[in-house]
């Protein structure tokens, strides 16, 4: 028979104060975040404002594919969609599990897209201003993206029937909050680096 | 059904430990380095050497148990998200990832003091140095490097010096919380600065770096491998400062015993909150800018290389975005240790706390709209420089509001001259000079004039050491009792303040006369007139470096050597901390305290107890 997890009144006062303590570190997590990203848009529109020796994007530069940025941008959303669809279900039945599942594996599919459009650039990295901040600022973003799918991942490990503490399931409902914050970095990113002219 | 056991804990068996992180960071260093070096873009080592110093680091990480949390959580097994089972006793806890925020700030301390003390030696090379007006015992060439580790070094260890010891160790007390909010969060602000430290120190085998601690490009582009060093360095202290920050913040705001309103908090908290939002914000803005400051060194692109699209505005706006409010990381807890230090030895409340927490912000606040004043001589645009004047000039005001609560709570009082009250006193002297000759360099004339002198290193001086690292020394004498147990010999802790405070004036007042006379910093020559101050000026800093082994002595001999144990509470202190038994309980308290008066409450009719350490039934924390 399959273990069930059952809880004292104290361990379900703990259980809510858990929850309150990783929202409330999700939050400031995601402020130093916002911080970290806006660092790298002051870049893009210093550099491109000052255009310093004409080189924030020398002419014949070809433009990284927005086929490329749409896909991954896409895929982001969805990602972070199907797992705040999720957080709409109590923790593991299978409306939570299906969604959380889809939101790794599409999550996985950033990485893998995004991983090979840095590759297949079609522009080199000493090539200006812009080529540099396109670089760096994909570059974090999928790092970051690549760290959250992990964290999904082990959160999805731990929902399992006998496998956690309601202590373990607070950080489920914050991580929504990541990826919602990862895909309106995304967003704003398509817009920059495929879109402004 | 069965029930499952709550209490289970599985964990990985593998050996976790200093030696096991020594062994994985030197073969990272060489997997990284041969990594980047193998497949880097470009023929340089920087891509191998910035690639090995981040796997060492990860290595060092992983072979202290880092990943094994995050591990078996991905494996499914049930884990111990709080480290209850690990509650420790004995010497080895404290060289081990240990989730005691009391070990920790024991942790914290010890290697604050070491750094202290290598960063010091770099203070003494550089001033016997500058014995002769000509370089002597460093060569021309390496000087900036010296006077780079000596900054950078120093700069590491005054971001964490109260927070990582007395944050981590005090504020769950102070607070009536059982535990931090983030405890491996916290243990990883730690352990991320021994390996900051290493690798800074590295940079010696690479010729160090030439650019002090502000990394200025295009010079940082053109430097050697030393650079890397301190970008890498840079990066972890940062990455220490946001974790530590959303952990000190979670606990502050979200573990509040029940009682506990905000107006009841003590003013060290708040000093410790105002400097985790600094250290949370602007630490994310260093990292960025040295991420770009690596891909510039190891990927050619070219964001500080205005050849070709480029900036090096770019970093002097990015860093001192982050290095202004870095200052106040240093200053706004040694404010709190002041305001806090001084109620409890005057023996009275605070005089306008709310006046001292409205400084407190204001000071955090303003921050944030400064930083362009490390710019007036770097050609920013003459418009910017009259807002940014007036900003800098405007924070006096509120640090005029924390002089104003400290000196209040003292007017008329019959003040305890307790050694940490010594210091605290050389704190409001020192800092007052350092407060003043700063107003002249945030006026734009003036700064044009002094900016590159000595006037403008002896303010700083006066600010840092003068200031927060009294402070420190006042932290250190007042709650050691409460850390270990024993007192510090209070004999040898008066010689030590007096010596500490002539030595320090003594040094560094007349730096500031060095620079109205036009001295040069960062330069290893300097006009033969000056000989005599600067050979004053050496002997006093070996006076200020020896009153430092004093202090070192004092505390070996008083913890390991002729232990004296602490009465209960020493200073007789009303607030929180003070009311547990000694040593402090594993869980700090029996159950979450119920508060029931604010900590200053000194001399009132009918005052009640701080709290009813009895606690309320049932009650787990967060107010």
């Amino acid at each position: 028979m399959a273990a069930e997890t059952r809880y004292s009144a104290a361990e379900a006062a703990l259980a809510a104060l858990d929850v309150r303590i990783a929202s409330v570190g999700m939050w400031l997590f995601l402020a130093a975040n916002a911080f970290y990203y806006a660092a790298w848009y002051f870049a893009f529109f210093y550099l491109k404002a000052l255009n310093n020796n004409g080189a924030w994007m020398i002419s014949g530069l070809t433009r990284p594919s927005r086929a490329y940025g749409t896909i991954v941008l896409l895929l982001a959303l969805v990602s972070a969609g199907a797992y705040a669809l999720a957080t709409r279900a109590p923790v593991r039945t299978l409306l939570w599990r299906l969604p959380a599942v889809a939101a790794l594996v599409v999550g996985l599919g950033v990485v893998l897209f995004q991983a090979y459009e840095m590759w297949h650039l079609g522009f080199g990295l000493t090539q200006g201003g812009f080529p540099s901040v396109f670089v760096g600022l994909t570059g974090s973003w999928v790092v970051e993206w690549a760290a959250a799918t992990f964290w999904l991942a082990t959160i999805i490990s731990q929902a399992r029937v006998g496998g956690d503490t309601i202590l373990r399931a607070a950080p489920v409902a914050a991580f929504a909050n990541l990826l919602g914050f990862l895909a309106v970095v995304g967003i704003l990113n398509w817009i920059l680096l495929y879109f402004l002219p | 059904m069965a029930v499952a056991d709550l209490t289970t804990e599985r964990r990985l068996s593998i050996p976790t430990g200093i030696p096991t992180g020594v062994l994985l960071a030197i073969t990272g260093y060489f997997a990284g380095v041969w990594l980047g070096n193998e497949f880097g873009l470009f023929d340089d080592q920087n891509t191998g050497i910035i690639l090995g110093y981040v796997f060492a680091t990860a290595g060092f990480l992983i072979g202290m148990g880092f990943l094994n949390h995050p591990l078996g959580r991905l494996l499914g097994w049930r884990l111990d998200p709080l480290g209850e089972a690990d509650i420790e006793v004995g010497l080895g806890r404290y060289f081990r990832l240990s989730l005691d925020h009391k070990v920790i700030g024991i942790q914290y301390l010890v290697t604050i003091l070491t750094m202290l003390f290598f960063g010091g030696v770099g203070a003494m090379v550089i001033r016997t140095s500058l014995l002769s007006p000509t370089p002597t015992i460093v060569p021309a060439g390496n000087y900036l490097s010296v006077v780079g580790l000596h900054s950078v070094m120093m700069i590491f260890i005054t971001s964490a010096a109260i927070v990582g010891p007395f944050g981590n160790y005090l504020v769950p007390l102070m607070i009536g919380s059982r535990r931090m909010a983030f405890p491996r969060l916290e243990a990883l602000s730690f352990w991320l600065v021994p390996p900051a430290a290493v690798i800074l120190g590295a940079a010696t085998f690479w010729g160090g770096f030439p650019t002090g601690w502000t990394g200025y490009a295009p010079l940082s582009e053109q430097a050697g491998q030393g650079m890397d060093s301190y970008i890498v360095g840079f990066i972890l202290i940062g990455l220490a400062l946001i974790t530590s920050g959303v952990n000190m913040l979670a606990t502050i705001i979200a573990l509040r015993a029940p009682g506990l309103t905000w107006a009841r908090l003590p003013i060290f908290v708040w000093g410790i909150l105002c400097t985790s939002i600094l250290g949370l914000l602007a630490a994310p803005v260093l990292a960025a800018a040295l991420v770009m400051l690596a891909l510039d060194r190891s990927a050619q692109t070219s964001f500080f290389l205005a050849s070709n699209g480029g900036s090096n505005y770019l970093w002097e706006n990015l860093f001192w975005f982050f290095g202004h409010p870095e200052v106040y990381i240093f200053i706004l807890p040694a404010f709190g240790i002041v305001m806090e230090l001084a109620a409890h030895f005057a023996r009275r409340p605070l005089f306008g706390y709310r006046v001292g927490v409205v400084g407190l912000f204001g000071v955090t606040l303003l921050s944030w709209f400064v930083w362009q004043h490390h710019l007036f001589v770097s050609g920013i645009a003459p418009v910017l420089r009259p807002f940014y004047m007036l900003s800098t000039e405007l924070i006096s005001v509120p640090t005029g509001f924390i002089f104003l609560v400290v000196l209040g709570t003292l007017w008329r009082s019959r003040v305890w001259l307790t050694v940490p009250m010594l210091f605290c006193l050389g704190f409001l002297f020192n800092f007052l000079i350092g407060g003043i000759t700063g107003v002249y360099l945030s006026d734009v004339p003036t700064d044009v004039t002094l900016h590159g002198s000595y006037f403008s290193m002896a303010h700083f001086h006066y600010t840092i050491m003068g200031g927060e690292i009294f402070a420190f020394a006042a932290a250190i004498y007042y709650w050691f009792p409460r850390m270990t147990g024993k007192m510090l010999n209070q004999t040898l802790g008066r010689i030590h303040f007096w010596w500490m405070f002539i030595a320090f004036n003594s040094t560094f007042f007349p730096l500031l006369i060095a620079g109205l006379l036009d001295m040069p910093r960062r330069v290893s020559a300097y006009n033969p007139g000056l000989q005599f101050l600067n050979q004053w000026v050496t002997f006093s800093a070996y006076l200020l470096f020896s009153s430092m082994i004093l202090f070192a002595a004092n505390i070996i001999y008083s913890w390991f050597i002729q232990p004296v144990p602490a009465v209960a509470n020493p200073w007789r202190a009303r607030s929180l901390e003070w009311q547990i038994p000694t040593p402090v309980p594993a869980r700090n308290f029996e159950r979450v305290p119920l508060i029931l008066a604010g900590p200053y409450d000194y001399g009132l009719p009918n005052a009640k107890p701080v709290a009813d350490l009895r606690g309320l039934v049932g009650a787990t924390g967060g107010s």
